[in-house]
């Protein structure tokens, strides 16, 4: 067990372990990592799911600087048997359905937002039932059924398997998403956190995040 | 030795209260009531109080029956039923949560439209605190003077009235400390909440939820909504004590020494 | 067609209580050490315990009804007053109390609570609590055992009026045999679930059927080995003490006397009584205007005026003296 710590957005549960499966990962949303290592958390690394929380980090003097290593899309996952008959995006108008997405302030709530108003489509955030702190919640609750409808990142769609159906969406109106990642000044292994960062901006690393879905840079 | 226990006691102590006393002391209690006009600390109060009231009816309403019956009939199986009433006290409030939806979702066992409703709230507080006030409850009712009950049989009262005018205000006392303690519980559930209910503010975003989904945010809203539940809970506790000390010694009906 | 008709079998913890009792409008005793079942008797005619048999009260067969619809009532042993009524709540729980608290002289307690109450204060209120729904049968169990002595001795008067003006069929258990002889037209003994004696106090202390009733009557027991000896009995006693009895009885015996019929003196009287004990007196307790002085293993019952003018001190040599007539005898 390596004693690195690395802090990563929950989209990435999958692939980080892939490309190096020693560390301590601790996945979650990018907003509450950037604030518990702001509290003091002992991260090695920081990987987000958005440039806005390691930025912010890098200006208060808390991180190195941040460096791109994958971009993602949006998709709209419906559960299996797709119990509000949803076939596409512009069906979320309909009245009654159960939309989850991610909070705000929460890179998927924000991403998500920003695609909704591009396509006009705001309006279907009346419908939202719950505003999840991660993205793995939102997969979770339209796995299970229990929502009609959510928006992910295109890379979380195959670890939910056949339990969901996705749809594309405009590509117009995909909101930029770059993860950024970054080594917190306080780390307390810098060979070990340069090594990491070393290993997810390789070749290995980029065909690892490839083969999971992920765009590069 | 007294001195060495004396230190670690003062110490204990201190762990317990620094949590309690940072929330107030980390901002001042200006901002402290400003924050808490934030909207989402505003409608979080709603939906807690709202959601926290009926859950708590529903407890008194489905669990002093039951914890009657539980305290006064020996029948076959009564030891299961108890130990039914407390499965929730140990069980993870995400377990709860996965076991409401399991139960109650969509695609669940009773396939109902529950989750992600107000009700969902309701039911995972009222799952989860039931246990609190059912368990005194039966301690309540077994600690009326079963003299008393027999007294009343030989007056003529049947069932209903032993235990309308009889059990009930012997027991009430312990039956208000045993509703405090679900209620702080209920106030405080989070787990289960948040599985079964999800969040979203002013239908199901209770002030467990709001802190959680504030606290990267906005620390301070999060630090105000804690406060704020500090200060019911306290207020609870408060009230527990007294009804506890009434209930347990109950100096109110205790006779006088004479002959 | 008696008022009140019982045959009882309960089993209990390590016995079976059996009893079969008739009574009409009169008091009926249940005496006998505790544990002996006495409580359970009131509870099984009240209902609140299953007992098989019957209980018929004035012709109806109670035996298949709940205790709410038998019309009992009963006075528990520590009154069992509800404390969070006052005493009108209490005496008007069963029904419209009428005039019973009047009767009793308690209307004037009628607002206070039971625990700002005295403990004859309660017992009346208890009382009063029972017989507000006019019950056809009465239990009282210990009714005067939670009572300091002086209040006791007030209140066992008031009872025994107010329980004849009532004229109801009544139980009353009680483990002191004063009470019950106070109390009751007749006295039951009832000894590890079963009587073994039922009939009116006299009569208990002057032919007791065992050495129990004897003792729990208040007389000496004195065991030993029984002759005849012409017309009379003799008996040694277990100190090669020797009594004489005009009973007639052999083998193994008990002779009972009664502390008041033995007298006491420095010297051993030259009179027509045969019995004579000299010993050391080991205790005197005096009982209200007597005392009752313990001489070897008689005790004796004198005025204590009497024992003031003989100077009976503890330590002295006594002889005790009673006649052959006084000593009844009970095979063992």
């Amino acid at each position: 067990m390596s004693l690195l710590a690395v802090f990563a957005a929950a989209s990435l549960t999958a692939v980080f372990p892939g490309i190096d499966r020693a560390p301590r990962f601790q996945f979650g949303g990018s907003d509450q990592l950037a604030f518990q290592i702001r509290q003091g958390a002992p991260a090695d690394v920081f990987a987000s799911a958005s440039p806005k929380y390691v930025q912010q980090l890098h200006a208060r003097g808390l991180c190195s600087k941040p460096k791109v290593f994958a971009t993602n899309t949006l998709v709209l996952i419906v559960p299996r048997a797709n119990p509000a008959h949803i076939r596409s995006v512009y069906d979320l108008r309909r009245r009654g359905i159960k939309l989850v997405v991610g909070a705000p302030g929460v890179p998927i709530g924000d991403y998500t937002r920003t695609l909704l108003t591009r396509l006009h489509l705001r309006s279907a955030l009346s419908n939202v039932v719950s505003d999840e702190t991660d993205v793995k919640l939102v997969v979770a609750k339209v796995a299970l059924g229990e929502a009609d409808a959510g928006f992910v990142y295109r890379t979380d769609v195959k670890p939910a398997g056949k339990r969901v159906i996705q749809f594309e969406l405009p590509v117009r109106a995909q909101p930029t998403v770059k993860y950024e990642l970054c080594v917190p000044t306080k780390r307390k292994h810098p060979q070990l956190a340069a090594r990491f960062v070393r290993e997810v901006l390789s070749k290995r690393g980029r065909a690892a995040l490839k083969a999971a879905g992920f765009g590069l840079p | 030795m007294r001195a060495a226990f004396a230190v670690i006691a003062a110490l204990a102590l201190a762990f317990l209260a620094l949590p309690v006393v940072a929330i107030f002391l980390r901002v001042s209690p200006a901002t402290l009531v400003r924050e808490l006009g934030d909207p989402v600390a505003r409608d979080a109060l709603v939906v807690s109080l709202r959601t926290s009231a009926l859950a708590q009816l529903l407890v008194v309403v489905l669990g002093t029956p039951t914890a009657y019956l539980l305290a006064t009939r020996r029948f076959r199986g009564r030891s299961m039923a108890l130990t039914l009433v407390e499965l929730p006290l140990v069980l993870p409030p995400a377990v709860a949560g996965i076991g409401l939806l399991a139960a109650f979702g969509r695609s669940g066992l009773l396939s109902t439209s529950l989750a992600f409703t107000q009700s969902a709230v309701v039911l995972a507080v009222a799952f989860v605190a039931a246990p609190f006030y059912v368990r005194t409850a039966v301690a309540a009712f077994e600690g009326v003077d079963a003299a008393l009950v027999d007294a009343a049989r030989t007056l003529g009262a049947r069932p209903w009235r032993v235990f309308a005018r009889i059990a009930l205000p012997l027991a009430a006392s312990g039956l208000g400390a045993g509703l405090a303690l679900s209620f702080a519980r209920g106030l405080g559930e989070f787990g289960a909440t948040i599985m079964f209910a999800g969040s979203l503010q002013r239908v199901t975003q209770t002030l467990p939820l709001a802190i959680y989904a504030e606290f990267a945010q906005s620390f301070d809203v999060a630090l105000a909504i804690g406060a704020l539940l500090v200060a019911f809970s306290f207020t609870l506790l408060l009230a527990v004590k007294w009804l506890r000390s009434d209930w347990i010694s109950p100096s109110r009906f205790a006779p006088s020494v004479s002959g | 067609m008696a008022a009140l008709r019982l045959d009882l079998s309960v089993a209990l913890r390590t016995f079976r209580l059996r009893l079969a009792l008739e009574a009409e409008r009169e008091t009926v005793a249940i005496v006998g050490p505790s544990g002996a079942g006495k409580s359970t008797v009131l509870r099984a005619v009240a209902g609140l315990v299953k007992a098989a048999g019957t209980v018929e009260v004035n012709g109806r067969d109670w035996s298949s009804l709940a205790p709410e619809r038998r019309s009992v009532g009963f006075v528990f042993q520590d009154y069992a007053l509800f404390p969070h009524l006052s005493v009108r709540g209490n005496v008007a729980f069963g029904g419209p109390p009428g005039d019973v608290l009047e009767r009793l002289g308690i209307e004037h307690l009628a607002h206070a609570r039971p625990r700002e109450l005295s403990g004859g204060e309660r017992q009346r209120v208890a009382l009063a609590r029972a017989l507000a729904r006019r019950p056809e049968v009465l239990l009282l169990d210990e009714p005067l055992a939670a009572l300091d002595p002086h209040t006791r001795d007030t209140v066992r008067v008031e009872l025994r009026a107010t329980l004849r003006e009532l004229g109801l069929p009544t139980l009353v258990v009680t483990h002191d045999f004063v009470d019950a002889a106070a109390l009751a037209e007749r006295v039951g003994v009832l000894v590890d679930g079963r009587m073994v004696q039922m009939g009116r106090a006299d009569e208990l202390i002057a032919s007791p059927a065992t050495p129990f009733v004897a003792r729990f009557a208040g007389g000496n027991v004195l065991h030993g080995r029984a002759r005849r000896l012409g017309t009379l009995t003799s008996v040694e006693l277990s100190d090669r003490t020797v009594v004489t009895s005009t009973d007639a009885a052999q083998g193994d015996v008990a002779a009972i006397v009664y502390p008041w019929e033995v007298t006491l003196a420095r010297t051993p009287p030259t009179d027509s009584a045969q019995n004579h004990v000299r010993a050391v007196v080991s205790s005197v307790v005096p009982v209200a205007n007597r005392v009752r002085v313990t001489v070897g293993t008689v005790t004796a019952e004198v005025t204590a005026e009497s024992a003031r003018r003989l100077q009976i001190k503890e330590g002295e040599v006594l002889v005790a003296t009673w006649k052959a007539t006084a000593t009844r005898l009970v095979a063992l």
